[in-house]
């Protein structure tokens, strides 16, 4: 194969693969801090998709989309903290035995009420905002102008989200959060408060890839379901809790789906990260940086 | 009515389906004064009520659907399908229950070539869409085709018939057909594949967003509108067309089944007259055909006399129809895919400006009708 073509091929994989990253960290960094799944991580993506949209449409126009982003980012993160206030923190407040079945039942209804609330509010159309800017040659690689910004902003937010993370005192708050929870109550942490925001946060990370793929991939009521499928995928892959593990998993699955669908067929594209995905599990069942733990 | 209204199917072809359909039934009970009451039929005239399904697209959600609308609303008829992995599915009940089952927009060959007893078509079918591009592609003197398809009973049954289709005619065309998974989302790879192929043309067989995707991504890459692309089907008619891909849809090539330098029948004025008037838009074939399978159900009850599904696709299978666009429609029991199928004929557009209306857009092919010959990029 053409040496040019093959390095077009990577590129292309590792692009999409950052883009994956945002959506993984987001699914992950809520499982390690609230030790719950949303299932419902691919409809923030759509909300943040349709609050970019409307945000460039109806009000900045499209010359604005980059105050557009952090306005439709911070929209998404409110709303998840609503939802996260209204209908989550009770679970946690009330000690529930079956914690992880009522997490489950509540965010996967939620993926049908706002799907089903986009087709009744938006209606069934596609919608696109005009690109972020015109295309971009990267390397061998011609992409188009809003994914070069997608994939810059998914950087600039992993980079970002790994600060806040690492460095300041409610980073710390969230990773001893992370580690103990009843640990970081003896330790004076407002864990219902740390929920909130950490939710806020995950599904703010899914808005903000919703919001910088909204030229690139359209905005409409389903065009969150797939990206969930990928979410977890990634964390699997990379080891669920795992922060590295997500952006390491999101690089390999971006380059395995590129790859498989060029050098085998298109038509089984999915299936090429389901494969990675059982490879790893037979290798490493705990991901790649997934850690073994016991429960009493 | 049969027809997707909700993701993951093409809701908005399901909604211009609906449109068309409810006209039909104004027709119907204004015009026509309802069912039976004339033509030596004793039973007294009767208005016709519409029952709504939504398919999804989705083949369960079909059968569930074409269960209800004829268990729950003992319908007559049923038509308005358009995912013709969603009509296949329910096609079987079709026939257990003897209710006639049109298809207004599901072109997959198998839907007539498997020869249901109760199962009709009146939209193009897998072969007139490979003879109408491959006969413009001749006519362009194009000779590489790369086929972007996408796996559904739709994007396989066209790959399937554009090769036997080169195959028995000997075109001397060479066709590189790729099967992509309808739910991806990044189509880029197999395009960069393509580009550095260097086609002739670009056939785009995606329905609804991949459609989309497929134009923008193409256009991303330096593909398109470099390499000509054909669109499958009337997507591009829709409004959302300019409004989601901007200059990017700019010499897209696309199939329709109608286009306004057309004559009309007597019925399809009407249906494009009172469209305008009811919905303040301009008729599109979702709508005129959807309409025209309403007032042809119609006809058959008339015909038959009854409101006995068993007896209306016997008449739909004696009986000669008026539609929107032709008269003598007819559903014989011919053979292989004809078997109880009428085609409307079929056009190749270009659009050439941004934000065209398709009818402005010239039409490239058939010769016969032809406007406008195919304008590449400057």
């Amino acid at each position: 194969m053409d040496l040019t073509l093959l390095t077009q091929y990577v590129l292309a994989g590792l692009v999409i693969g950052v883009i994956y990253c945002l959506m993984a960290v987001g699914i992950t960094f809520i499982y390690s801090v609230m030790k719950m799944i949303n299932w419902a991580m691919g409809e923030f993506y759509m909300i943040g998709g349709y609050a970019q949209y409307l945000l460039i449409a109806s009000w900045l126009g499209p010359q604005r989309w980059a105050l557009a982003l952090p306005l439709a980012v911070l929209g998404v993160a409110a709303l998840g903290m609503v939802v996260q206030r209204v209908l989550l923190r009770p679970m946690f407040v009330g000690q529930l035995e079956r914690l992880d079945e009522y997490a489950t039942i509540v965010t996967i209804s939620l993926t049908v009420l706002f799907r089903n609330l986009a087709v009744v509010v938006f209606g069934p159309y596609q919608f696109s905002p005009r690109d972020y800017a015109p295309p971009f040659q990267l390397g061998p690689l011609p992409i188009n102008g809003s994914r070069f910004v997608a994939f810059l902003g998914a950087v600039v937010l992993l980079g970002l989200f790994a600060a806040v993370v690492r460095r300041t005192w409610f980073g710390l708050a969230l990773r001893g959060v992370a580690q103990n929870r009843l640990g970081a109550i003896a330790a004076g942490i407002n864990l219902p408060r740390i929920d909130m925001l950490a939710f806020g946060i995950g599904v703010g990370l899914a808005g903000a890839a919703g919001a910088l793929l909204a030229p690139v991939f359209l905005v409409y009521p389903e065009s969150g379901a797939l990206s969930t499928v990928k979410g977890f995928e990634i964390i699997v892959i990379g080891g669920l809790g795992s922060l590295p593990g997500s952006i390491v998993g999101g690089l390999l699955l971006g380059l395995v789906e590129s790859l498989g669908s060029v050098l085998i067929s298109p038509a089984f594209r999915d299936v090429y990260g389901f494969g990675l995905l059982l490879l790893i599990l037979a290798l490493r069942p705990t991901g790649l940086w997934g850690e073994q733990a016991r429960e009493a | 009515m049969l027809t997707p209204l909700s993701p993951p199917g093409d809701p908005s072809a399901g909604q211009l389906i609906q449109r068309g359909a409810e006209l039909g039934v104004q027709y119907i009970n204004t015009v026509m004064g309802g069912v039976f009451g004339k033509g030596g039929c004793s039973l007294p005239a009767a208005p016709v009520r519409l029952a709504v399904e939504d398919d999804s697209g989705l083949p369960e959600k079909s059968v569930a659907g074409f269960r209800r609308l004829v268990t729950e609303d003992r319908a007559a008829g049923v038509f308005g399908a358009f995912h013709s992995s969603a009509m296949l599915a329910a096609a079987p009940l079709a026939d257990e229950f003897m209710v006639p089952y049109i298809s207004t927009q599901a072109s997959a060959a198998d839907i007539t070539k498997k020869h249901f007893a109760a199962v009709f078509r009146t939209h193009p079918i897998d072969p007139d869409r490979a003879a109408a591009w491959l006969g413009w592609i001749q006519a362009q003197g194009w000779h590489r085709v790369a086929m972007l398809a996408e796996n559904t009973d739709y994007g396989i049954g066209l790959v399937e018939a554009t090769k036997a289709l080169i195959a028995q005619k000997k075109l001397g065309v060479t066709l590189d057909a790729v099967i992509f998974d309808r739910t991806s989302s990044d189509l880029t790879p197999q395009l960069l594949k393509f580009k550095a192929a260097k086609p002739d043309v670009l056939l785009n067989v995606g329905v609804g967003t991949p459609a989309y995707l497929i134009i923008k991504q193409a256009h991303d890459i330096g593909l398109f509108p470099q390499t000509p692309m054909l669109g499958s089907y009337d997507f591009p008619v829709r409004a959302e067309y300019w409004k989601n891909l901007r200059p990017a849809g700019n010499y897209l090539a696309f199939i329709s089944y109608y286009h306004p330098r057309m004559a009309l029948t007597s019925l399809g004025k009407w249906a494009a007259v009172e469209y305008a008037k009811r919905f303040h838009d301009t008729a599109i074939y979702s709508n005129l055909n959807s309409f025209g399978d309403a007032v042809i159900l119609a006809q058959a009850m008339n015909l038959a006399c009854s409101r006995d599904p068993k007896r209306i696709v016997a008449a739909l299978e004696q009986g000669r129809f008026d539609t929107w666009i032709g008269s003598g429609v007819t559903f014989p029991r011919a053979d292989g895919v004809a078997w109880h199928q009428w085609s409307p004929p079929m056009v190749i557009l270009q659009y050439t400006q941004p934000d065209e209306t398709y009818d402005q857009a010239q039409i490239l092919y058939p010769i016969g009708m032809k406007t406008g010959t195919y304008q590449a990029p400057r």
